[in-house]
């Protein structure tokens, strides 16, 4: 059992971090703008969040300060995707192109501005991890479920769930959530009934910036000791997340749970009794995550529906 | 009017450039690095240190140059812009440079060269190094015999190694790790040592690396040797998570978690600020591969900030005193961790 709780409680810090970028892709394409700069948005939450962990862990600790470093990464996630919404809508340019930008200025910014901005002038920038819940009070103590999702956890995690409920209600149940999936599948149709088609798509591009700066502090923090500029390739994953959960919030939560366990499992085999002592090569473990994919992929892509309008740009002049 | 525009900006372009490369004048020691960076807390950051540790003390120009890619030609062009640039002796670390040593010590006779971590090799095998070059590679299958040893005394008899690549330097370091607490369980009298044995494949930090320590300690093991670069944060990650220890490597990584219990160093520094010295000297030590080990600095644990108990540095002193006598495995000894001769120590190989 101890096995199971162990798996569970790492799934987590793979699926979380995916979860929550996986949702901010599906606020910037349901509005119609394709947004593969997650990569870069991540890379650029987390330099400043973690920065900003690291200049005040003499001030402040625990969860408190993880608190505010999730508003710094939010905050700062958001403004730099202002930019490519800026290139995308109002300049009507290829978001391939300029999400690409994106994802090549934020590891180069984050190393220059680390160097520049450190005494010691090198690019990791070092932080304490003191943010680890051991056991949530109370609910800890339950059986089987405490060990399962209340011990040895993060707020993020809650924080991840709770951005995915209210990512559902507000996608299905609120004016703008039906404005925003208008404007991603015919904003003709939209602006023609007087939605602000530029303004919908700015907000779209601007939470998936926000949620996706904050997926990139999610992603370093129980995983390394110092950001060296990198989030290895988990904003692009997060993209293929998205895709997989069909731009649906219950379907990319149950895809990135699917990943995260293939993942764990891959990464982790070796730490299982009741894996490691099955006579299978260990190549089979490592490729699980990839074979499932490509199994999975091949039964659900026939009824792939992306956003109708996601990356056309949205020309007023030629309704 | 575009085209004047163009052609004006353009000559500017070239001008600044022209003033630029005028203005910077000469740099007599250079570095050009290695994939990673001079602050990379490995080979590169070590190499440079030494290099701007002499050329300080000795009131020297010097600069690094990173190459924009990680390829022959990518390095060749930093070593040519390096050598524009003045450069007499050119410090080169890491074994991926083999190539373009080899081929950079007959374009360039007069300019001298340090190659860490490797020796002068063509792509297709020929070796041969000139004498303007000083290949330097480290024994360090025995700082990984002094890390085995250690965490074996100290009382842990469930190890990990988790590795980077397996680059011979990695390798050397693991089979050393092998061999040393094999021998500390037999100095002791020990029945069995479990140890889990892994390369990641890369250098970098990932959530895989941190499952996979996790997953380790979950398991029951106590300190894991980890050996490449960025997979050390990760470990370091798992181990503040699960209350485990952590061996460094290279260089004294104990600032950088409380997890880290001692290093196993190399002297990078050390090596290059030698052969400055002896350069400068006029006793350049070119033309044959200079082998850093016990009895030059080249290897040795971090005990000023060891945080072990039992391992006491007399004890580290009796043990690196025998260090000449000891047979120590390195990367031609076996194909594989699990088929290195031991008999105490369990390798489990994923």
């Amino acid at each position: 059992m101890d096995t199971v709780y162990f798996l569970i409680q790492q799934m987590m810090l793979f699926s979380i971090p995916l979860l929550i970028v996986a949702l901010g892709g599906m606020f910037s394409e349901r509005s119609g703008v394709v947004n593969i700069a997650l990569e870069g948005i991540m890379v650029m939450g987390a330099f400043c969040s973690i920065f900003f962990i690291n200049r005040m862990q003499n001030v402040l600790s625990g969860n408190l300060l993880l608190i505010l470093a999730i508003l710094v990464a939010a905050v700062s996630g958001m403004v730099f995707s202002l930019l490519h919404a800026y290139a995308a809508i109002n300049m009507r340019a290829d978001q391939t192109i300029s999400g690409t930008a994106l994802n090549m200025i934020a590891p180069a910014f984050a190393i220059y501005m680390a160097r520049s901005l450190q005494a010691n002038g090198v690019q990791q920038i070092p932080f304490n991890n003191t943010f680890r819940i051991k056991s949530v009070p109370l609910l800890g103590d339950i059986p089987v479920i405490g060990p399962l999702f209340f011990q040895n956890t993060y707020i993020t995690t809650y924080l991840g769930v709770i951005i995915l409920l209210i990512s559902a209600f507000v996608l299905y149940r609120t004016k703008f959530g039906l404005r925003l999936r208008a404007c991603g599948e015919h904003p003709q149709a939209a602006d023609s009934v007087g939605v602000n088609v530029y303004r919908i798509r700015y907000a779209g591009v601007a939470i998936s910036g926000a949620l996706g700066g904050l997926g990139g502090l999610v992603f370093v923090v129980p995983t390394s000791t110092n950001f060296n500029a990198t989030v290895a390739g988990y904003g692009f994953l997060a993209l293929a997340v998205l895709i997989f959960g069909q731009w649906k919030p219950m379907r990319i939560l149950f895809a990135a749970f699917f990943f995260g366990l293939m993942k764990t499992i891959a990464a982790s085999y070796s730490g299982l009794s009741f894996l490691k002592n099955l006579p299978i090569p260990s190549n089979v473990y490592k490729m699980i995550p990839y074979i499932a994919t490509l199994i999975v992929l091949a039964f659900t892509s026939k009824n792939s529906q992306a956003p109708r309008a996601s990356g056309v740009p949205y020309d007023k002049g030629s309704r | 009017m575009k085209k004047i525009l163009s052609l004006v900006l353009a000559l500017c372009m070239m001008l600044c450039m022209a003033s630029a490369a005028m203005a910077e004048g000469t740099y007599e020691l250079a570095l050009v690095t290695d994939i990673g960076t001079i602050d990379d807390k490995s080979f590169n950051q070590g190499s440079w240190e030494g290099l701007v540790q002499y050329a300080t003390e000795n009131n020297i120009s010097h600069k690094y140059y990173q190459p924009a890619e990680k390829s022959t030609d990518a390095y060749l062009d930093s070593i040519a812009l390096a050598v524009e640039g003045g450069a007499k002796v050119v410090v080169t670390p890491g074994y991926l440079f083999a190539e373009p040593i080899y081929l950079a010590q007959d374009m360039y006779p007069d300019v001298h060269f340090i190659l860490i971590d490797g020796t002068p090799a063509s792509a297709d095998g020929d070796t041969r190094t000139n004498a303007n070059v000083a290949p330097v590679i480290y024994a360090e299958q025995a700082v990984g015999y002094l890390a085995g040893y250690a965490a074996v005394k100290e009382g842990y008899t469930k190890l990990g190694f988790m590795g980077g690549m397996a680059v011979p330097a990695v390798v050397k370091y693991g089979y050393g790790f092998v061999q040393g607490a094999e021998d500390a369980a037999k100095d002791l009298g020990l029945a069995e040592i479990s140890l889990n044995y892994h390369y990641t494949g890369n250098f970098d930090a990932t959530p895989e690396n941190q499952a996979m320590a996790a997953a380790w300690y979950n398991d029951g093991i106590e300190i894991i040797f980890a050996c490449g670069g960025a997979v050390g944060n990760s470990v370091m990650a798992a181990a503040e998570a699960a209350n485990g220890k952590v061996i460094g490597v290279d260089v004294d990584q104990s600032s950088e978690s409380e997890s880290v219990v001692i290093s196993a160093m190399k002297g990078l520094s050390a090596s290059v600020y030698q052969i400055l010295t002896a350069y400068y000297e006029g006793s350049f030590p070119g033309g044959e591969t200079i082998l850093m080990d016990h009895t030059n600095n080249g290897v040795s644990l971090s005990m000023a900030s060891s945080k072990l108990v039992n391992f006491t540095q007399a004890d580290y002193d009796a043990l690196f005193a025998k260090l000449g006598e000891i047979s120590i495995p390195d990367d031609t000894t076996a194909a594989s961790a699990d088929q290195l001769p031991v008999e105490i120590v369990k390798v489990s190989l994923y």
